[in-house]
């Protein structure tokens, strides 16, 4: 029992370099498992493992805490945390699970490649069609010109025509006025050219000869029937409240149409389109003929 | 710190074929993770999709009228204590126990099976209540997203199964420590898509409605053409 304090002290150094080194081939140490080195082929136990499904779960937990007010539910404000925790959770995993931290660096660059090419696949296909996506309308307008119905035998076969036989672009105020067909006006009325063209009703209603869109309403013989919708209103009233604010009546069965239409969608699809007053007035004027 | 080249191998279990690549990676596992990277440009995909035509259905039923949110919190629970299960298998593989290893085996198949009754009970109810896989950009969107993964689980759950049979009749060798890891780290996989699926589509996306007026599509179109013009 006479050993010298230097002797003791290289004792008890041995001592704590035996205790880390069990501690590291053992049980690797909770905290030295989770943020420090570990050396090759040393793993967790089920203390560690059992330690991070809690973690998991409990992050899980949290997660659906956040959403569980009302308020919350769908709110822009819960999606950086919930974001966030998903990431830890996802990291975590493979980390630990995959023990990917004790693994060739390799195996991490191959990972994290392919993650981060499916990231960037996936947020370009976001931009592409979800953020910047060219509506149909944007892409459609500049090029829409007013329908112009022509007599078949106008026509001559196009087949035969070589490029070089093509006749020069029409002007189109040189065309014969388009012959009347059901509930079409003769000639493209500014308020027609509209419907067409930069309001894009036409994309959804169908008057006949003119449009086929079936999203809406079809508006053959609107000016008759808009002053029996609400009462009060005459036609033009109807018709203007129906522009300006689709939402506050929608039509369907109950006035004689084939189906009820989609309520909010005209206000939807047009919240991009303005229209200024003279338009509106054009509007109403070119439906109010369409008895 | 040394070049620590596996001079201290587990003592108990040494691995099965330990044999030399250029890359000091075996090759089976090299070859598991970079499928893996692969397979995350599939589900990047397969998100971005769901993620571009969010919020844009015109007909119902929506997300707010469909999705349950409890019930697909507790399944994400169970998917996540299986990942545990298997975690814990592969120790018990590299450890050289095989009882254990079928034990944290059958509790892995026990749980993703859980998993894949959870999700066909909410495919079942979606169908009853009307919402079928060609009904709206949602139910499209949804259903491919979320049946390619369950289809993932569903193939975990066919190579769990022969491997705990493997392990059941022939005690001694097979399947080695790295036959039980490759087949972890695929099922870990399968957890971690999982996590951004729950968050993505039933804690983000679970209350979407119909468009709203001046939705984000046509505010950022709006924005562009603004700049440009």
């Amino acid at each position: 029992m006479s050993t010298n304090p230097g002797q003791e002290a290289v004792l008890a150094q041995q001592e704590h370099a035996a205790h880390e080194e069990h501690a590291a081939h053992e049980d690797a140490g909770i905290s030295r498992f989770f943020f420090g080195h570990v050396p090759e082929g040393v793993h967790g136990g089920m203390k560690q493992y059992g330690l991070l499904a809690i973690f998991l779960g409990v992050i899980t937990l949290v997660e659906f805490l956040i959403i569980v007010p009302e308020g919350l539910q769908g709110s822009g404000v819960v999606i950086a945390p919930l974001v966030i925790l998903s990431v830890i959770k996802f990291f975590c995993v493979v980390a630990f699970f995959m023990h990917l931290k004790f693994e060739n660096q390799l195996l991490w660059q191959i990972f994290v490649a392919g993650l981060a090419l499916g990231l960037v696949v996936a947020l370009s296909l976001v931009l592409l069609f979800g953020v910047f996506r060219p509506t149909p309308r944007a892409f459609s307008e500049p090029r829409v010109e007013p329908f112009v119905h022509h007599a078949p035998a106008e026509h001559e076969p196009v087949a035969r025509m070589l490029p070089e036989e093509l006749p020069p672009p029409a002007d189109p105020a040189d065309l014969a006025p388009p012959a009347p067909a059901g509930g079409a006006v003769a000639g493209a009325s500014p308020g027609q050219t509209l419907f067409i063209g930069t309001a894009a009703c036409a994309s959804c209603h169908a008057i006949q000869g003119v449009a086929q869109g079936v999203l809406g309403p079809p508006l053959d013989g609107i000016a008759s029937a808009a002053g029996n919708r609400i009462s009060g209103y005459s036609a033009e009233d109807y018709i203007r409240e129906s522009i300006v604010e689709p939402d506050a009546y929608t039509a369907g069965t109950a006035d004689g149409l084939s189906q009820d239409y989609q309520q909010g969608l005209m206000s939807a699809t047009m919240a991009g389109i303005q229209l200024t007053d003279e338009d509106v007035d054009a509007l109403v004027e070119y439906l109010l003929q369409l008895r | 710190m040394a070049h620590a080249d596996t001079t201290h191998a587990p003592p108990a279990h040494p691995p099965a074929h330990e044999e030399e690549t250029t890359t000091g990676i075996n090759h089976r596992k090299l070859l598991m993770w970079v499928f893996l990277g692969s397979d995350c440009l599939f589900f990047g995909s397969l998100i971005a999709t769901y993620m571009v035509y969010r919020g844009q259905s015109i007909v119902g039923p929506y997300p707010r009228d469909i999705i349950d949110v409890p019930i697909t919190t507790v399944s994400t629970f169970v998917l996540l204590m299986s990942s545990f299960a298997m975690v814990m298998g592969v120790a018990a593989a590299r450890n050289g126990n095989q009882k254990r290893l079928i034990q944290w085996l059958v509790l892995t198949i026990i749980l993703g099976g859980t998993f894949i009754g959870f999700q066909v009970y909410e495919f079942n109810l979606f169908r009853v209540e009307g919402l079928r896989y060609e009904t709206n950009l949602f139910s499209s969107t949804f259903f491919t997203l979320t049946g390619f993964h369950g289809a993932h689980v569903t193939l975990g759950l066919v190579w769990l199964i022969a491997l705990a049979i493997m392990a059941a009749r022939n005690p001694a060798g097979r399947p080695s420590d790295l036959d039980v890891d490759i087949a972890g780290l695929y099922w870990h996989f399968v957890d971690i898509v999982w996590i951004v699926i729950f968050t993505l589509l039933y804690l983000i996306g679970g209350f979407d409605g119909p468009p709203e007026a001046g939705h984000a599509a046509v505010q950022g179109w709006n924005w562009v053409t603004g700049l440009i013009s």
